[in-house]
């Protein structure tokens, strides 16, 4: 059974459909890649998913909660659900540290009042920015970092809030090669700790390379899915992307 | 002496309502400009209990932060929902209405006669009469305030203000409801600024509304960006130049009116260089 | 005697200041997106321009009214020009901006004050020289009438301008994407500039004719603005028709609530309308 599903999905705004009536299931344990040309509502389906958007029609059913109609986006987490940004929205007049520590705290207002650094977490905290190569400049501000940085910043963030889904968006976008190798072990990591993935990624062989299964969406609605080397041949899915 | 011990005592205060106010704008990034009016329901509640009854100086001065907690509870649920400019033009808006009950309510506060013979205060037998002694008081109290201050600050809950000033809804995303955060950041420093309020009514043993107006909050607004945003060790520099300011401007040597006119003048004069130059203050750690 | 006319008419000449007030700054508001706090000082410089030009040096009212509000105008635009076009450049936040406007609001407020003193002045030579007109039961005085008809042509010319005129096209790019205009070949900073001249020139027009109709003091533009900028939410921010229709609603509000409670509280009365719009309706009336 999937993991996430969405059905007939439908996401407005000011009168243009962004996404129209999608149906789509995410496997759990698996990577699924999500393409399409700009403006096929890839991103705006991770912000619907995330909360950070309204939905008008259709449900949403994901790990353990049934049919929601309206999600809130701090209740993602206790769906299991994290996510990235496209604009990288880090915390930036703030430390690399202290963008990790914030998403290992504790939520309740009174409890967190009364928390101070605790080794534990700071190890943990350790542990995410060396998987990305950024423990050392732990007390730098976001701000002062490079793109590439910022970007594996923002993905240790959440790798940090060890959910179950994990929703990438274009993570690979604008980085060096050296950085590409990076994120893709990471993701891959993650999915042999049987966690489950959903980039969006332009570049064809990322996606070949990474995913189990691909989506491809066209004008807000689901053109095509399935294996990543029968799915990117099809006709319609080129046609999609080239124009005809 | 006796002058310099008088302004250690108003640099305690303008450092209280300094440090509180820095928790919204500096650490949260929320403009208030509403924080004159808790140190005036401070001042008012301590001044009508201690004239009016004898419950003493310490019950009377917890009983105007307990008040001003619920009022800033009520306020903070409506503001919460807001950032940026609209919570600015809030917060002015409750700084008005707070003026306009503590001119015209006048059966209670007598209104622009103000409420003349306050008690100096009195705790635990000591009767703090004298400037000497009343610094103390005002100064252990500053410590109490800084302290609690940079617990918050260091705590979780401070580093989640920091992110609600950064990107409120990416950090919402992380499960945080920051309404909670914002609205209880705000009940905090409304209490301190209420106990600023205190040991200023007690102190001037005179109260009336005209220094419980928006511009006391520019002041205070003032000392926090001169000093620094998000830095504590900023608002007492912030409060202690203020402070000493008008002391250089009296040394300059104005006319009685026009000095403090020269004054507002120069608050506002700084804060235009401060935001073109240096938008994070002497010592801060953010710019706004 | 039936006092209804009577308030419907004070209803409708509070809403034709606010509405002066509300469309100046929902222009300016629309172009740049920040809280332009000094709007509001810019009634106490066009009102005290015509002091000067008008009482103290002699010169007939209607050109000391135009010289008040091309001073209004020129100041709105060096303001631009040396404080918030340096700010734009320098990528600083609204809230930055806000806090410079605040600043200078206090800075133009303590210069005038010092000046002219902060004492109340008026306008007219004598009391009672007014020709009064009586329209279905209400009394109008003339200045009345004048404000009633400069709301109208202020708020008419302004929708007209922007809709049928080149520039106003080119105001309505700026105003949708700053950026986009830039990079298509419009020069945005000097149609900010313009839109300063133009709206501090309302905003002068609106402090003059509050003059005529009752006094003149320094710290006049606090008041005025604040009823302004509630207008320009609750009709809907940015819009030059939803801040007329707000400023209507909020004259009529105030002085109808007016009825039944004293009218000290008509300050609070307004912010209770804003505090209420800001709860079930922040986007406002027109919903921008």
């Amino acid at each position: 059974m999937s993991i996430l599903e969405t059905k007939k999905l439908t996401k407005r705004f000011d009168g243009v459909v962004a996404i129209n009536g999608l149906s789509i299931g995410i496997e759990a344990e698996t990577i699924t890649g999500i393409v399409g040309p700009n403006g096929s509502g890839k991103t705006t389906l991770i912000n619907v998913l995330s909360g950070m958007l309204p939905f008008e029609n259709g449900s949403v059913r994901v790990n353990n909660a049934e049919n929601l109609r309206v999600i809130r986006p701090r209740n993602i987490p206790l769906y299991g659900i994290t996510r990235t940004f496209q604009n990288i929205r880090l915390f930036e007049q703030m430390t690399v540290l202290d963008n990790i520590m914030v998403v290992l705290t504790k939520r309740n207002v009174f409890s967190a009042l009364f928390e101070r650094h605790t080794a534990y977490r700071l190890k943990q905290a350790e542990d995410v920015l060396r998987a990305v190569n950024l423990w050392e400049k732990r007390n730098d501000l976001a701000i002062n970092l490079s793109y590439g940085q910022r970007k594996l910043l923002e993905i240790a963030r959440a790798l940090a809030m060890q959910s179950d889904i994990f929703l990438l968006d274009e993570p690979f976008a604008g980085l060096f090669p050296e950085m590409v190798k990076t994120v893709s072990g990471i993701i891959k990591d993650l999915k042999d700790h049987r966690k489950t993935v959903v980039l969006i990624e332009h570049n064809m062989n990322l996606i070949r390379e990474l995913c189990d299964h691909v989506i491809v969406m066209d004008g807000g609605v689901l053109l095509s899915q399935g294996v990543p080397e029968r799915v990117l041949a099809e006709k319609k899915v080129i046609e999609a992307y080239l124009g005809k | 002496m006796e002058y310099l011990l008088h302004l250690a005592i108003l640099f305690s205060i303008y450092a209280i309502l300094g440090l509180s106010l820095n928790l919204i704008v500096g650490y949260t990034g929320l403009l208030s400009v509403t924080h004159a009016a808790f140190y005036g329901i401070g001042a008012y509640a301590t001044a009508l209990l201690l004239i009016k009854t004898d419950i003493g100086f310490l019950m009377s001065g917890l009983i105007g932060i307990i008040l001003a907690a619920i009022i800033a509870f009520l306020i903070g649920m409506v503001l919460s929902k807001f950032d940026g400019d609209y919570y600015a033009l809030g917060s002015m808006g409750f700084c008005i209405i707070a003026f306009s009950v503590f001119l015209n309510w006048q059966d209670l506060t007598r209104g622009p006669l103000g409420l003349p013979g306050i008690p100096k205060p009195e705790i635990f037998g000591i009767e703090f009469s004298t400037s000497a002694l009343f610094v103390i008081l005002a100064a252990v109290i500053l410590i109490a305030i800084y302290f609690a201050c940079r617990c918050i600050a260091n705590s979780s809950f401070g580093r989640v203000l920091k992110t609600i000033r950064e990107d409120e809804q990416a950090i919402q995303v992380f499960g945080y409801s920051t309404l909670y955060f914002k609205l209880t950041v705000f009940v905090i420093s409304a209490m301190m600024a209420a106990v600023a309020g205190s040991l200023f009514a007690a102190y001037i043993t005179y109260i009336d509304p005209s220094t419980f107006t928006i511009l006391e909050s520019v002041f205070v607004l003032a000392i926090v960006i001169l000093g620094g945003l998000a830095n504590l060790r900023g608002s007492l520099l912030g409060a202690l130049l203020l402070i000493m300011l008008p002391e250089i401007l009296r040394f300059v040597g104005f006319p009685g009116e026009i000095a403090g006119q020269m004054r507002e003048l120069t608050y506002g004069a700084m804060l235009i260089a401060l935001m073109l130059w240096r938008p994070q203050g002497l010592i801060g750690e953010y710019k706004l | 005697m039936d006092i209804i006319p009577q308030i419907i008419a004070n209803s409708i000449i509070a809403g034709s200041v606010y509405t002066l007030i509300a469309v100046s700054f929902n222009l300016i508001y629309g172009a740049t997106k920040f809280f332009n706090i000094t709007h509001g000082v810019m009634t106490a410089i066009g009102a005290y321009a015509v002091f000067f030009f008008g009482k103290q040096m002699g010169l007939s009212v209607w050109v000391a009214v135009l010289i008040g509000v091309l001073i209004a105008g020129m100041i709105g635009w060096l303001l631009d020009r040396f404080i918030y076009r340096p700010l734009r450049e320098k990528k600083a936040s609204q809230l930055a901006l806000l806090v410079a406007s605040l600043g200078a609001f206090t800075v133009l407020q303590a210069l005038i004050a010092i000046i002219f003193t902060s004492r109340f002045q008026t306008l007219t030579h004598g009391v009672g020289v007014q020709k009064t007109f009586e329209i279905a039961g209400g009394i109008i005085t003339q200045t009345q009438v004048l404000i009633v008809i400069a709301a109208l042509v202020v708020t008419a010319g302004l929708m007209f301008f922007l809709k049928c005129t080149r520039f106003g096209k080119a105001v309505r790019a700026v105003s949708d994407d700053n950026e986009v205009s830039k990079i298509i070949g419009i020069n945005t900073d000097r149609i900010i500039g313009i839109i300063f001249f133009i709206g501090s020139a309302i905003a002068g027009l609106a402090g003059i004719l509050v003059g005529f109709d009752t006094a003149i003091e320094p710290t006049m533009g606090l008041v005025l603005l604040l009823k302004g900028v509630i207008a320009a939410i609750v009709g809907g921010i940015g819009s030059i028709y939803g801040g007329a229709i707000g400023a209507l609603l909020l004259g009529f509000v105030e002085n109808f609530g007016i009825i039944k409670i004293a009218s000290e509280w008509k300050d609070a009365i307004a912010f209770g309308l804003l505090i209420l719009f800001l709860i079930f309706r922040p986007r406002g009336i027109v919903r921008t």
